[in-house]
């Protein structure tokens, strides 16, 4: 799980360097072991998603009844189905794979919408200062103290969920905190000798917020919130499996997983290796997560 | 003491206001979405008119706003959260009856009692939750902390960037199979008695662990390398004197703080940990209430969770400003 929090702006407030700052931090970043297998592992295995049930010609949907909850391959089945299958003989392999194209997708989509809104939110908010400031964060408490599995029920519950309601909550859940932290880094910007010298000029606020404190505040920002997406995949894939994602037929990892509960005793692959899938992916991310934070302690020295 | 009272005193009010923002919210999204609680209640086999009936004598055809002042009002003035739509006073559910003139139904159980009737439960997986978690995550943490940058660093980053990529409901699974049903070593479904809760308190702890350990050794791997550590170390301090009594006294306020982030965090587990172990909760009662569309039951839930969130908040910042005094509150 990335950690963001406020230390992400004080790359961005130390001093005249804090462009460099940032680009250092990715340097090192880019250079740690961490980071270099993390991204492998991520890269082959979304790769992989997207490309095995294309290439594969397997079909996650098709029932074979008479191949119901046959073993992996490693395990005595058939190459086949090299994970087997579930209770209604379709291939767990395929279906697994589908299943994590669904989540990082979601995911994906949430993340860019968490970032874009609350970026937009924090810029405005820890610019403009004064009464609308002390609104928009109040708002941002009010969301956080809402914790996002209610909201999610509150909200999915009692509708059919669609993606796009999905991704709705993903980013509810999400936004105030990218606001908070956004925030707390224009504020640091807004009285500095640059922008005050741009408004002097008589460059408008937009001009301002966009052109000069975005590029400064945003990128470290930005970073952090691709690392997120591991969060996002397991809170997505959390709601599919309590009824509250994606529904039948629609292979996701949380209902496989879900189904395969009721089979743990006689083929407890059918939960066991989709999830395997998920914690590779997240393990990928949060090791690019590990070198990232690394990276910026070295930089920053200490903390 | 008058600056803590005064810190207090602001933050209660303003904690005040966000709950009543928060359970707005809730209100209106719950009555927002679709699915007739009247109908429910009523039955399938009830007519139209007697559907009406119900949800106008549960005051679900005033304005919204209207039917949240009278909510307030009975919450803030008697402490009143309701009598549940569905549930009965002894304890079953009543949705399935069919009749509309059951002479049961106005024995309806109080929202208040259901809740603190599974709220033990819930404390007493949190709590075991938390101690199994703390009780791992310090000694890794420190070790990993006093070796910063060695393999022990290393080695704690990789245990929990491992352990923070299990998503809890796969990992309930695993363990269920394992312990329970292969090893017989704990019961997994229901609760019958204190051994119910170690499994789903186990898998609790497993989602904070990963977090405490790599903010405590960050945190307390910087402490050692500042200055009054290593003067202390130098000028003959007993090395555990300067690790407990002065790195530890700055690294345990940026882990106070996670440790409320996590302490609310723990508020969305328990309720997915409690679902998958049937564990008779509040999370689980959470979930039966949303499927059963028990409006004045979510709505006191998640009240009642805005408001331990922000309660914890205001506990872990007043804790850090009396560990470190430099703080402002």
């Amino acid at each position: 799980m990335t950690v963001i929090d406020a230390d992400f702006s004080e790359a961005l407030v130390a001093d005249e360097k804090e462009l460099s700052v940032a680009r250092r931090i990715w340097l090192e970043t880019r250079k740690s072991p961490w980071f270099t297998v993390g991204l492998g592992l991520f890269v082959v295995l979304v790769l992989g998603a997207f490309l095995y049930p294309l290439l594969s010609g397997a079909d996650p949907q098709v029932m074979h009844f008479r191949e119901k909850l046959l073993p992996p391959a490693f395990a005595g089945g058939s190459w086949a189905y090299p994970l087997g299958t579930d209770q209604l003989g379709r291939d767990m392999l395929s279906r697994s794979l589908v299943g994590l194209q669904i989540s990082f997708l979601l995911a994906l989509a949430a993340v860019v919408l968490t970032f874009a809104v609350g970026a937009a939110i924090g810029l405005y908010s820890g610019f403009h200062g004064g009464l609308t400031d002390q609104l928009l964060m109040r708002v941002v408490d009010v969301q956080l103290s809402i914790p996002p599995i209610i909201l999610a029920i509150t909200i999915l519950g009692v509708t059919r969920p669609t993606p796009a309601l999905v991704v709705l909550v993903l980013t509810l859940a999400g936004w105030p905190t990218y606001a908070r932290v956004t925030r707390a880094a224009a504020l640091g910007e807004r009285e500095r000798e640059y922008v005050r010298a741009a408004r002097v000029l008589g460059a408008s606020d937009l001009r301002i917020l966009g052109l000069l404190i975005a590029p400064v505040v945003l990128p470290p920002l930005a970073f952090a919130a691709v690392l997120d997406l591991a969060r996002l995949m397991i809170f997505e894939a959390t709601l599919d499996f309590l009824g509250l994602g994606l529904q039948p037929p629609t292979p996701t990892l949380g209902t496989i997983i879900a189904d395969g509960r009721k089979y743990l005793m006689n083929a407890w692959w059918v939960a066991s290796l989709p999830g395997v899938f998920l914690i590779v992916v997240l393990l990928a991310v949060n090791m690019m997560g590990v070198a990232l934070e690394r990276a910026r302690n070295r930089v920053l020295g200490g903390l | 003491m008058v600056r803590v009272t005064s810190f207090l005193l602001r933050r209660l009010a303003q904690s005040v206001v966000i709950v009543l923002l928060a359970s707005l919210i809730v209100f209106c999204l719950l009555r927002t979405g679709p699915g007739n609680p009247a109908r429910m209640i009523a039955g399938g086999m009830a007519t139209e008119e007697t559907v009406e009936k119900i949800a106008t004598e549960m005051g679900l055809r005033s304005p919204m706003l209207v039917q949240y002042f009278i909510y307030l009002k009975k919450v803030v003035l008697h402490g009143d959260f309701g009598t549940s739509f569905v549930r009965p006073k002894s304890g079953a559910s009543a949705v399935a009856g069919g009749r509309a003139d059951d002479p049961t139904r106005a024995e309806r159980a109080r929202v208040i009692d259901l809740i603190l009737d599974r709220l033990p439960l819930t404390l007493q997986l949190a709590m075991m939750a938390m101690a199994i978690a703390l009780s791992v995550s310090i000694p890794i943490g420190l070790f990993a902390g006093l070796h910063a940058g060695r393999w022990p660093d290393a080695a704690a980053l990789m245990l929990s960037s491992v352990l923070v990529s299990m998503p809890n409901f796969w990992l309930a699974g695993i363990l269920v199979l394992v312990v329970s049903i292969q090893l017989h070593w704990l019961p997994a479904v229901g609760y019958r008695d204190v051994t119910y809760s170690i499994l789903p308190a186990i898998v609790l702890a497993i989602e904070i662990i990963p977090v405490l350990v790599r903010s405590l050794a960050l945190s307390l791997g910087a402490m050692m390398s500042q200055n009054f550590v290593r003067i202390g170390l130098i000028r003959g301090l007993h090395p555990s004197q300067v690790i407990y009594h002065h790195a530890m006294k700055g690294a345990s306020v940026p882990l106070l703080n996670m440790l409320g982030v996590q302490l609310s965090a723990l508020l969305g587990g328990v309720l997915v940990v409690e679902y998958i172990f049937d564990y008779p909760g509040l999370g689980a009662l959470t979930i039966e209430a949303v499927l059963q569309r028990d409006f004045p039951l979510i709505q006191a839930i998640a009240m009642l969770t805005s408001a331990i969130f922000v309660v914890i908040n205001i506990l872990v910042d007043l804790l850090a400003g009396l560990i470190d005094p430099r703080l402002e509150y």
